[in-house]
């Protein structure tokens, strides 16, 4: 019987025209439309480098690495320049961004360093994004530094053991800079790619929606149908999310296979963990799906509409729209993001992509776990109930 | 007569308002049990709380001897349910609407194939098995309907107004249907608010209201149940007051009414009637295009119980 649903809520979802459209082919359209529009910006871009503005102070001028890594990134005979830097005071630098000649400026103090901008963009964020990995980079320095001079310093051969290890751990969990900074891996149009495949990823819960509602009787004509066979709630309803999932994951996969092959958007290298991630994205996607049908009585089309609103909501905080968005989020209201499916899909692969560590993507995976054990329990909770009060 | 299905004292409130009151009934093996009654009366509501669909404030619901649950799983595989609204996947063909029905219920390959041709040949759907259900006109989609209900040949079939808006052909297919599905050893379980299919095809009739049993029976005890015996319809243009009141006082005459040139009488008992007024109207020199007898229907029974019409 498991398999007989399955094999038939598969046919159904198949040749279901609007579903098919929304979690197959909408993902690639939006894909296509994202690399015409977005490749074009690219190509204008993508040898510009953001103007900016350091405030030389005495912090500034007294260190070394700031100054040679800023000067690094702003060398005209680097191919992977990224700023084109003016070295100013702080009354000069207010002027050129009034003036619009810089995009923002930054003012490295003892204890934290100011980035100055007059707007939200993709230069401001990537500006933000490329000083604070350049802090981070420079604390690091300072602790192995300091560290080292420790070991010098001890005469107790376990004191030099301990602060070595010490050094080694952080070197691995500081380890998640940029890997470059060449132009490809600035490329926030990736990130649209990202929130794309979180896109695609939560669309699924429109399956896992549909296939719920033929299973209830209070839902739809087919589940009081449905109701009355000798086959439990349990198996029908497992067998016919299963069978969403499964279109759910061609429709990740083909998006994948599109984008790469075709489009050859650049995804990053770490395959196994990518196919984790839109895994239990999707799995995220069909619970939410589930837990939707299962609590809110109303008409399929209204529950699709909830699905592909929230989901949109999502994915336009995760950055969608224009990564300065997700940004905006992280900054102003992180738990959000912290709560938001479609964020902690982009977040993933976002980490994937441009950190070398898995801490972050770990992050993401677990906070994808609980988002869809969350979901798990609303929908076991709601699909307990075998009798209704009216039908 | 073996009991198949007992159900006493059921009750059933939507918040304050009954919607069944205290109905008690048993389902005989074999027969056709019709529950009439007019839109809103309980009928469906009943069949859903047997069905073990909907909750009950009060009452004990057997099938087959054994209380009916939603995990009755042996019990339910004897049962097979058509309801009022179409229940059958879009998306699927007519053969796989029915093949994955009876599926459930059906797992050897063979058995099943032979079960769909059978209920697709019941039905009549044997041109349309590829047709998808947009494809199919109301009264077809109606035998579709039943065919998924019924194709794992259940012991006991419930239908819910199966022919509520199909076409006069649909109709007598679906319930020359039922009839054989009777004959092959099925009991069912009829709802309708069309009196004339009830009186086609039942053996037994309850009578519903306002979720209250207000009579049952055979058709025939139910029509003893009504004080008019025989009703006679004349067309007549032009009758005189003063005859109007003569035929008023012809022997068994309970009631009549003249309008727009129709003179309906109606009498407490059937004997010679037809022969007693022909007789008046030739004497009177009355001429009428027009003279019949009609014995009484459901209707004038639940008129006279209710005071209203069944389809009000």
């Amino acid at each position: 019987m498991f398999f007989h649903n399955f094999k038939y809520t598969l046919k159904a979802l198949l040749r279901n025209k609007g579903l098919i459209f929304w979690t197959l082919a909408f993902p690639l359209i939006m894909a296509l439309f994202f690399n015409m529009a977005f490749s074009n910006i690219e190509k204008q871009d993508k040898f510009k480098a953001i103007n900016v503005a350091v405030v030389t102070n005495e912090y500034y001028e007294n260190n070394t690495m700031l100054k040679e890594t800023f000067e690094l990134l702003s060398d005209e005979n680097n191919k992977d320049r990224v700023f084109d830097s003016k070295y100013v005071n702080q009354d000069e630098a207010k002027e050129l961004l009034e003036e619009e000649k810089i995009d923002g400026y930054v003012v490295f103090s003892e204890d934290s360093q100011q980035i100055i901008v007059n707007k939200n963009g993709v230069n401001q964020t990537i500006l933000k994004f490329v000083v604070e990995e350049i802090v981070q980079a420079e604390d690091t320095a300072d602790i192995i530094q300091e560290k080292v001079e420790n070991i010098f310093n001890s005469r107790e051969e376990n004191g030099i053991m301990e602060t070595l290890k010490s050094i080694i751990i952080l070197l691995q969990n500081n380890s998640a800079n940029i890997k470059d900074n060449s132009d490809a891996n600035l490329s926030y149009m990736t990130i649209e790619f990202f929130t794309l495949v979180a896109m695609t990823c939560l669309y699924g819960g429109i399956l896992g929606a549909v296939a719920i509602n033929w299973c209830l009787a209070n839902m739809s004509n087919v589940g009081k149908r449905l109701s009355m066979t000798p086959v439990s709630k349990l198996k029908m309803v497992i067998s016919g999310t299963l069978a969403g999932y499964l279109i759910q994951l061609v429709g990740v996969a083909l998006l994948f296979i599109f984008t790469i092959g075709i489009l050859k958007i650049d995804f990053g290298n770490k395959t196994f963990e990518m196919v984790v991630l839109a895994l239990v994205g999707s799995f995220a996607g069909l619970t939410m799906g589930v837990a939707v049908t299962a609590a809110i009585k109303t008409s399929e089309n209204a529950k699709t509409g909830i699905l592909i609103g929230f989901t949109m909501l999502g994915c336009f905080f995760a950055g969608m729209m224009g990564v300065s968005m997700k940004y905006l989020i992280d900054k102003s209201v992180p738990i959000i993001n912290k709560l938001n499916p479609a964020n902690m899909i982009t977040d993933g692969f976002y980490s994937l992509y441009y950190y070398d560590t898995l801490d972050r993507f770990y992050g993401n995976i677990c906070g994808l776990c609980i988002f869809s054990a969350i979901m798990l329990a609303i929908a076991i909770v709601s699909l307990r109930k075998q009798k209704y009060e009216s039908i | 007569m073996e009991n198949i299905i007992e159900v006493k004292n059921l009750t059933k409130l939507y918040k304050k308002k009954k919607a069944i009151d205290d109905l008690s009934f048993d389902v005989y093996k074999g027969e056709i049990l019709g529950f009439l009654g007019p839109n809103g009366s309980g009928k469906s509501t009943t069949i859903n709380c047997i069905l073990s669909l909907l909750n009950f404030n009060k009452g004990n619901i057997k099938i087959f001897g054994r209380e009916m649950s939603p995990n009755a799983y042996d019990i339910k595989r004897k049962i097979g349910v058509v309801f009022q609204d179409v229940a059958v996947f879009e998306e699927l063909t007519v053969y796989d609407n029915i093949d994955f029905f009876c599926g459930l219920y059906v797992s050897n390959n063979n058995k099943r194939k032979k079960y769909i041709e059978d209920a697709i040949n019941l039905v009549g759907l044997q041109e349309f098995k590829k047709y998808y259900p947009k494809q199919l006109s109301g009264g077809l989609l109606r035998r579709l309907n039943i065919a998924c209900g019924i194709a794992h040949k259940p012991e006991i079939i419930f239908l819910d107004e199966p022919t509520v808006a199909v076409d006069p052909q649909s109709r007598n297919n679906i319930l020359e249907g039922i009839k054989k599905l009777r004959s092959d050893g099925a009991t069912i379980i009829y709802t309708t608010h069309y009196m004339e299919e009830v009186e086609m095809i039942c053996d037994r009739v309850i009578v519903l209201d306002k979720g209250k049993i207000i009579a049952k029976g055979t058709t025939d005890e139910l029509k003893y149940l009504a004080k008019i015996k025989e009703k006679i319809t004349v067309e007549a243009k032009e009758i005189s007051n003063q005859n109007l009141n003569q035929i008023k006082q012809l022997p068994e005459v309970q009631n009549i009414s003249y309008e727009n040139g129709i003179l309906k009488i109606s009498y407490e008992n059937e004997k010679n009637n037809l022969e007693n007024i022909i007789d008046f109207l030739k004497n009177n020199q009355i001429k009428y295009r027009k003279i019949y007898s009609e014995r009484p229907t459901l209707n004038d029974v639940f008129l006279e119980l209710t005071g209203k019409e069944l389809r009000d």
